[in-house]
């Protein structure tokens, strides 16, 4: 019975996958069965896993390097999760030509798990089979072999990646195929740039030659959000993604830091044309849909949980900046932060049950923290520095961050407990303010 | 005819010549009319200048009421000129916030002239947050200085 659930779950995963990546993709069996042992066998929070990665096998020249580019990205998308101890594969591995697999030589290592494969020429694709091995028990406990156009490499480096950390953990991870957008002063002006989850391919949306904040894209990944000064006036534009279409809100005086509403295609953003800096909803096409905050002060930086029905934002309505939590239909609002006095910056994770924000602290850093939606469980992931603008990543495992430990202003990535906190792009200028988008 | 007849009409040419002498302009020395009083528009007036703010505030401080005075006599002084008003933070704190800050000061400068009688029409307000310091330093004297509403000439 629980088998039967186990295929299922299997076969929708791939169905997902096909849909996901345009049918790029032939997949053959996975072994659901000593997977879900594996599951079981490793404990919650029992640490990395030491996987051995071996070289992918091809031959010829063209092939060779296919293998090259797909043993670079598995090995940064693995990396990229934070779960894996990586080593690589001792070069004894096979006894012979497609022999057996020497598991003394991967115990010696200390390798728990083992992975590897081949590149050859299908038709005019390329094929890559792969093998993802037991090394205790020497039990195969994945077989795949997927299909991609030699353009298309890294994807399906990466679709392997999401397959093997699905055996090994039960979890789907969101983090592979989708993308951040964030803002770079590498022109020498703040521009709206957007790149792959891990800070690769860099591509620049916004040639404002003028200051351009706080990008969001929405959840079906059609529309992006920004502020900008190019009509002289801090405004509000959404465009569209695909057609280029770019609309301005257009109301006087401010538009501040946008997020797009999940189940909708509407941006809750603040406006200040009724006299005071509130929160109001705007629908893609740059119309207000309806104001959502009533309360003299300023009311900024809107996240919302998961299912869009409730808000968290900052208000000054009880004297300093905090969060607050509001019901999107009955409007009633409860403060979340009471620790600190400037606490801003709230973002939602996409689990729903935490909320990450930057508070400023009597010593002048601003440090990045965890709370939970009740008011429990608070958390500081950082120190030492300037660590702002939280953003989670769209399976709640990580959260992508501005900091200044480093001098100028750039992106770091952390996992959701703080740990593992590293730099993500290394381009000239300042970068922050990043968004981290969900998978389209 | 007799002598004072005689006399009578040989007086009525220099009277007439004098006549006509006083009321010709020419040749008359008047005095030089006194000068009219002072016009009350005539000591130069200081140009705008900014008005600086205490950490996430917005209202002007007793020591800025003076410097709007200044600026609102400057905007009296000169009808044709109009002014903006533009918001401005220190780098503490976070920019939405600021965003919002900075135009929160804009706003209460605008009031300010307002009460003091300048045409709202004549008063921009633009909120630049913490994004265009004046002084990129990283100390109190620095922040200080960006803590501010600076009026732009338009």
């Amino acid at each position: 019975m629980i088998e039967n659930v186990m295929r299922i779950r299997k076969l929708m995963s791939l169905a997902l996958s096909a849909v996901m990546l345009c049918m790029l993709f032939l997949p053959t069996s996975l072994k659901a069965e000593e997977a879900k042992e594996y599951i079981a066998i490793r404990k919650q929070g029992a640490g990395r896993i030491a996987i051995a990665l071996d070289r992918t096998s091809a031959k010829g020249g063209k092939e060779s390097d296919w293998a090259k580019n797909i043993d670079g990205n598995v090995k940064s998308g693995l990396d990229f999760s934070g779960l894996f101890n990586l080593m690589q594969a001792p070069v004894n591995m096979r006894s012979a030509q497609g022999g057996a697999l020497n598991f003394a030589a991967l115990n010696s290592v200390g390798a728990q798990i083992y992975a590897g494969g081949s590149v050859s020429r299908v038709g005019n694709r390329v094929g890559l089979d792969m093998e993802v091995y037991d090394a205790l028990s020497g039990k195969q406990l994945m077989k795949k072999s997927y299909s991609a156009d030699e353009t298309q490499l890294r994807p399906m480096a990466l679709q392997f990646c999401a397959d093997l950390i699905e055996l090994l953990t039960g979890k789907r991870s969101l983090i592979f195929g989708s993308k951040l957008a964030f803002v770079s002063s590498r022109t020498g002006f703040k521009e709206i740039y957007m790149s792959d989850f891990d800070g690769q391919n860099v591509v620049q949306l916004t040639s404002s030659k003028s200051i351009s904040l706080t990008p969001a894209v929405s959840p079906d990944g059609h529309y992006i959000a920004w502020m900008d000064y190019t009509s002289g006036r801090p405004d509000l534009y959404i465009r569209n993604l695909a057609t280029k279409t770019t609309v301005a809100v257009g109301k006087p005086g401010v538009s501040i830091a946008p997020a797009w509403r999940p189940g909708t295609n509407e941006v809750a953003t603040t406006l200040s044309y009724e006299g005071d800096q509130e929160i109001y909803l705007i629908s893609a096409d740059g119309k207000i849909v309806r104001r959502v905050t009533r309360s003299p002060g300023i009311d900024v930086s809107p996240t919302f949980s998961p299912n869009g029905s409730q808000m968290a934002f900052v208000s000054a309505r009880s004297g300093k900046p905090q969060v607050f939590i509001q019901d999107m239909q009955s409007g009633a609002a409860r403060r979340l932060t009471y620790s600190g006095t400037y606490n801003t910056q709230p973002s939602w994770s996409p689990l729903g049950d935490k909320i990450a924000y930057s508070s400023l602290q009597k010593n002048g850093e601003i440090n990045i923290f965890v709370i939970n939606t009740d008011g429990s469980g608070l958390l500081q992931l950082t120190g030492g520095s300037r660590n702002e603008y939280p953003s989670w990543s769209p399976d709640g495992s990580m959260i992508v961050f501005t900091s200044t430990r480093q001098g100028k202003r750039k992106l770091f990535m952390m996992n959701a407990d703080g740990t593992n906190q590293r730099a993500l792009l290394q381009i000239d200028g300042e970068q922050q303010q990043p968004s981290w988008t969900r998978v389209k | 005819m007799t002598n004072g007849k005689f006399l009578r009409r040989a007086l009525m040419v220099p009277a007439v010549l004098a006549l006509g002498a006083c009321c010709s302009d020419q040749d008359v020395v008047a005095p030089a009319p006194p000068p009219p009083a002072p016009v009350a528009a005539a000591p130069a007036v200081a140009p705008m200048g900014d008005v600086y703010f205490d950490f996430n505030r917005s209202a002007l401080t007793p020591a800025s009421q003076s410097q709007m005075k200044t600026n609102a006599a400057w905007l009296a002084a000169n009808p044709n000129s109009n002014a903006i008003l533009e918001g401005h933070c220190d780098e503490r704190g976070t920019d939405e916030y600021n965003m919002a800050l900075g135009e929160r000061r804009a706003g209460a400068a605008k009031d300010y002239l307002v009460r003091l009688g300048v045409a709202s029409s004549r008063l921009q307000t633009i909120s630049y947050g913490e994004e265009r310091p004046l002084d990129t330093g990283h100390n109190e004297a620095a922040w200080s200085k960006n803590r501010r509403v600076h009026f732009v000439e338009k």
